[in-house]
């Protein structure tokens, strides 16, 4: 009972302690772009989800549902496609966590043209919103041996040339 | 009678020759000797030396090319009391290089005697920071170091009255027009002269470093720490470990990240989420380097722990859970099914043992940091 009245009371402390915490987290996507994105969960509805199924940490299969990372690129004017040629090949799609964690994929790695490996920006894992911990966005890509590129708490998008 | 001849005239050439080359090199000699005295400031860009294995991911602005002349001139201003509104203060008062470049306080006095919100940061390695504070907030040395010049509970001084200060000075114009051209002094030119000279406290020679290099063998202790420091911990496989390199990883012992690590579940200071105003971003500071960390204390953003080892208890055993709190420290545990590390006491001083690995006193006694004024009084005697 006493336990039960310090979580209620610590619960109610928190609420007071942080009225300021209104932000809902973005991602911007940036660099080689024609148009520049601001992602947000109403921007990710318009677009078709796709699901990917792969194992977490746990070791257990999980199914992740999101959307395609290059129809997001697509969209940002991103040289996918047929453009994917050249110098364009150059190219890299840097992702940047809330934590400062990078990492990055060549674009030939997110074109379909290029490979059936499936590559999502995830907001929902097993039907659920993503944990805060890893979302509310996280990269998700399909068999993958290791977890290290599926970055969680994505908050950035750029894509570079490299020098 | 011909070739006497010969030969003598040959001698005389020689001679005169001779003769000049001596007189030729005496003044060499002079010339030098008297550029020395007026102007004893290398000049030319500065040789930034650092192991391969630290990478080449550096940041200099374009626009702040390091120099000899800039980095001289910068560690002046470094140890330049002018710079404080009193007088009293420079960066060296909060940032000394026997302690790594920190103080020795949780929290560091200002002008105003009131302490800053959160503890003074070692400098080390910085060329390859991107991101400066506790909170992240700074992007590169010449935007962070406005901040502790010009806020009112630190050196309190504008920048404006810095430049006229030094304006005042016998020496400074001609150093600024060493490094900059012309005799102007201007406040960007103050903080891109400091950011040079942090920018050349390059710590790469601690024992840790030495291993690396193949040039010591760490003690049994060490070694353990080490395996410690770097393994996470897998108590179905029987493999122990307090994870420390996942956030503290690679040769610099610093990966520019930035977690809530469970010191509170409802923090004083908000930290990122100050100005982020996310949820995930409350509690979240900047994961400092671990270089030199046995002469940092106290440690964490508020100076809270007095010592490496209730550094490593925290870590181990109480870490408290909030929203925030990084998922690289929730439920990772040395037990079956346990809560928290549980690192055992012997455990504990292995890490320690390391961590102590990483104190590189190259560094702290390089008399190329140090403060230019006193290294002067110090030959007088």
């Amino acid at each position: 009972m006493k336990k039960h009245l310090i979580i209620a009371c610590l619960a109610l402390l928190s609420f007071t302690a942080i009225p300021f915490i209104t932000q809902a987290q973005t991602i911007k996507v940036s660099g080689e772009v024609t148009t520049p994105l601001t992602i947000d969960a109403a921007y990710l509805q318009k677009l078709a989800p796709t699901t990917v199924t792969r194992k977490d940490r746990d070791g257990k299969d999980h199914t992740y549902t999101g959307v395609i990372l290059a129809e997001i690129l697509k969209n940002a004017g991103v040289t996918l496609g047929p453009e994917l040629k050249g110098e364009n090949l150059t190219k890299y799609l840097q992702v940047e966590a809330s934590d400062g964690y990078q990492v990055i994929f060549a674009l030939a790695e997110l074109d379909k043209s290029f490979t059936d490996r499936t590559i999502i920006l995830a907001d929902k894992v097993d039907g659920q919103p993503l944990a805060p911990g890893d979302g509310p966005y996280r990269i998700i890509v399909q068999d993958e041996k290791k977890p290290a590129r599926c970055i969680k708490q994505v908050t950035a998008m750029q894509v570079h040339f490299v020098k | 009678m011909n070739t006497g001849k010969k030969q003598n005239l040959f001698a005389k050439v020689w001679l005169k020759k001779s003769h000049t080359l001596l007189v030729l090199f005496i003044f060499m000699i002079l010339l030098s000797g008297l550029s020395f005295t007026s102007n004893p400031v290398e000049t030319g860009p500065y040789n930034l030396v650092y192991p391969a294995n630290f990478g080449n991911r550096i940041s200099i602005p374009a626009d702040n090319p390091t120099t000899k002349q800039g980095v001289y001139l910068g560690r002046m201003l470094f140890y330049e009391t002018r710079l404080s509104a009193n007088n009293t203060l420079s960066c060296n008062s909060c940032h000394q290089q026997n302690k790594a470049f920190t103080d020795g306080l949780a929290l560091s006095k200002g002008v105003d005697g009131v302490l800053t919100p959160r503890n003074s940061m070692s400098l080390a390695n910085l060329l390859w920071a991107r991101k400066f504070f506790w909170d992240g907030r700074a992007n590169g040395l010449e935007e962070q170091a406005v901040t502790p010049l010009t806020n009112p509970h630190e050196m309190g001084q504008s920048l404006a009255i810095s430049a006229q200060k030094l304006s005042k000075t016998a020496t400074y114009p001609t150093l600024f027009k060493l490094v900059y051209g012309d005799e102007h002094i201007t406040g960007d030119r103050i903080v891109k002269a400091i950011s040079q000279f942090e920018r050349t406290l390059i710590s790469a020679n601690s024992r840790y470093d030495q291993y690396q290099r193949g040039a010591y063998k760490p003690t049994d202790d060490e070694l353990k720490g080490m395996e410690l420091f770097n393994n996470g911990p897998q108590p179905e496989k029987g493999i122990r470990g307090a994870n420390c390199g996942h956030c503290h990883g690679g040769p610099k012992t610093y990966m520019e990240l930035f977690h809530n690590n469970g010191l509170d579940s409802l923090p004083k200071d908000s930290g990122i989420a100050s100005f982020t105003h996310l949820q995930t971003d409350q509690g979240r500071f900047k994961v400092p380097t671990l270089r030199n960390i046995a002469l940092t204390a106290p440690y964490m953003h508020d100076g809270r722990f007095k010592t490496l080892a209730e550094v490593v208890d925290h870590y181990s055993d109480h870490i408290l859970e909030s929203a925030s709190l990084s998922t690289f420290l929730r439920g990772e545990s040395n037990e079956v099914g346990g809560k928290s590390l549980k690192l055992l006491p012997i455990e504990k001083k292995q890490i320690i043992a390391f961590l102590n690995m990483l104190t590189d006193s190259t560094f702290i006694n390089n008399p190329e940091f140090a403060d230019p004024n006193s290294l002067t009084a110090k030959t007088k005697h």
